[in-house]
């Protein structure tokens, strides 16, 4: 009594399915069997012919989208960009420098002249330079004057002198009577410097502090201010 | 050749390589991004990058196999860009599951298939691809990977576990349950 060897699973007739069409050879036990047996057989072909449809429609689908004269594009597509490789990478110019190119060309092919535009744009280069040298020059001596001379507080404080309008009436007057005046009256007007000084801290603690405030404090009233109106 | 700095030598024997791999890629990367454009890109991509760095080609394994697996890495890059992009764009119908790409795609393979077939036949054509593209895309990320290596690629599971990193066994589960899957969602028939 011979035992008949049970049927081959699913995952065996896709391995000889694949072995098949790779060309390999199929595994002996299996390939017995499926000759053997009329069910693993028929299984085996329907299997078959689902996988091998699935291709057939991939294969015809790919063939349908990459006829030959499209991959030979993509072949010289692939050469192109080959023959990028290896090379060193193209420099873009910048624009100004770029157009001021072109517009010399362009004036070279007009006037057919061969050193002229060169000589111009060479003039042009460093006309270019001398005027970045001479704003950055502008501006180091502005800042180093303005740093030296102190433009703004000195103004400011002319300002408060004259909306005060009691410190530098005083201050006029010391300084046109200070040459003929008494000991006392040196002394007294030294206190009044003393004062003038003190008035002019507190003008100054009381101004704010943020420059870019000034201009609104210049515009409002000050405490002091409405106080000497109402004495 | 490349390493000698012998290029153009180098750039003529590479020819006959594109030759070999070109129809093999081409089918892989469609299959991959079913957008026939991106699909060229890729694959032309994918020469470029080997010629480049073809020095650190080791020969433990074929060159198909390498090949595949930077072929491979750039369709999936060029699936997840495709992804992010069409985040940002809003469909105006609701049958816009599938992105224009791909439905101009189909339609081009299928006016293309048989340019003399009859409407009817183009239309069936086309509908059986879509369902096939349908199935495919429902598989499982890896067994979708492990399938189309095999099936589209010609690829051993030994050669799809040295691509992706997994051993052939595991290659062998993710085929088998990938065809049983197909099976099931096209009803037996492609």
């Amino acid at each position: 009594m011979s035992v008949r060897a049970p049927h081959l699973q699913d995952d065996t007739l896709l391995e000889c399915f694949y072995a098949t069409r790779r060309g390999e050879a199929v595994d002996p036990p299996s390939a017995e069997h499926l000759a053997d047996c009329a069910s693993c057989s028929s299984r085996y072909a329907e299997l078959g012919s689902f996988l091998a449809g699935l291709s057939e429609e991939a294969d015809a689908e790919v063939s349908a989208l990459f006829p030959p004269e499209r991959l030979r594009a993509q072949q010289s597509d692939i050469a192109r960009r080959l023959e990028l490789v290896g090379r060193a990478a193209r420099v873009i110019t910048f624009p100004g420098r770029a157009s001021a190119q072109a517009a010399s060309s362009s004036s070279s092919s007009s006037s057919g002249a061969g050193t002229g535009p060169i000589v111009r744009s060479r003039v042009t280069r460093m006309a270019s330079r001398w005027i970045a040298v001479a704003a950055a020059a502008g501006l180091f001596v502005g800042v180093a004057a303005g740093t030296a001379f102190k433009f703004g507080p000195r103004v400011d404080l002319a300002r408060e002198g004259r909306r005060s309008g009691t410190a530098a009436p005083s201050r006029q007057v010391m300084t046109s009577s200070q040459s003929r005046l008494s000991p006392a009256a040196v002394e007294k007007a030294v206190v009044d410097m003393d004062d003038m000084f003190m008035s002019d801290l507190e003008a100054v603690l009381e101004r704010p502090h943020t420059g870019e405030l000034v201009a609104f404090d210049a515009l409002t009233p000050h405490v002091r201010e409405i106080r000497d109106f109402a004495r | 050749m490349v390493e000698r700095g012998e290029l153009d030598d180098a750039r003529q024997q590479f020819e006959g390589l594109v030759l070999a791999h070109q129809r093999r890629a081409l089918r892989i990367a469609f299959q991959y991004l079913r957008d026939a454009a991106e699909a060229d890109e890729a694959v032309q991509d994918a020469f470029v990058k080997v010629f480049s760095h073809i020095g650190s080609y080791r020969e433990a394994w074929p060159f198909e196999v390498w090949f595949t697996r930077i072929l491979i890495n750039g369709c999936l890059d060029r699936r997840k860009a495709r992804v992010r992009r069409d985040r940002w764009i809003v469909s105006g119908d609701d049958s816009a599951s599938a992105s224009l790409s791909d439905r101009r795609s189909f339609a081009a393979a299928a006016n293309a298939a048989s340019p003399q077939a009859d409407p009817e036949t183009r239309l069936l054509a086309r509908e059986r691809r879509a369902r096939m593209t349908a199935a495919v895309e429902r598989l499982e990320g890896r067994q979708r990977t492990v399938f189309m290596l095999c099936h589209y690629g010609d690829c051993t599971p030994r050669e799809v576990g040295a691509m992706i990193g997994l051993n052939e066994s595991t290659v062998r589960v993710h085929l088998f349950r990938a065809a049983r899957k197909l099976r099931a969602l096209l009803g037996g028939q492609p």
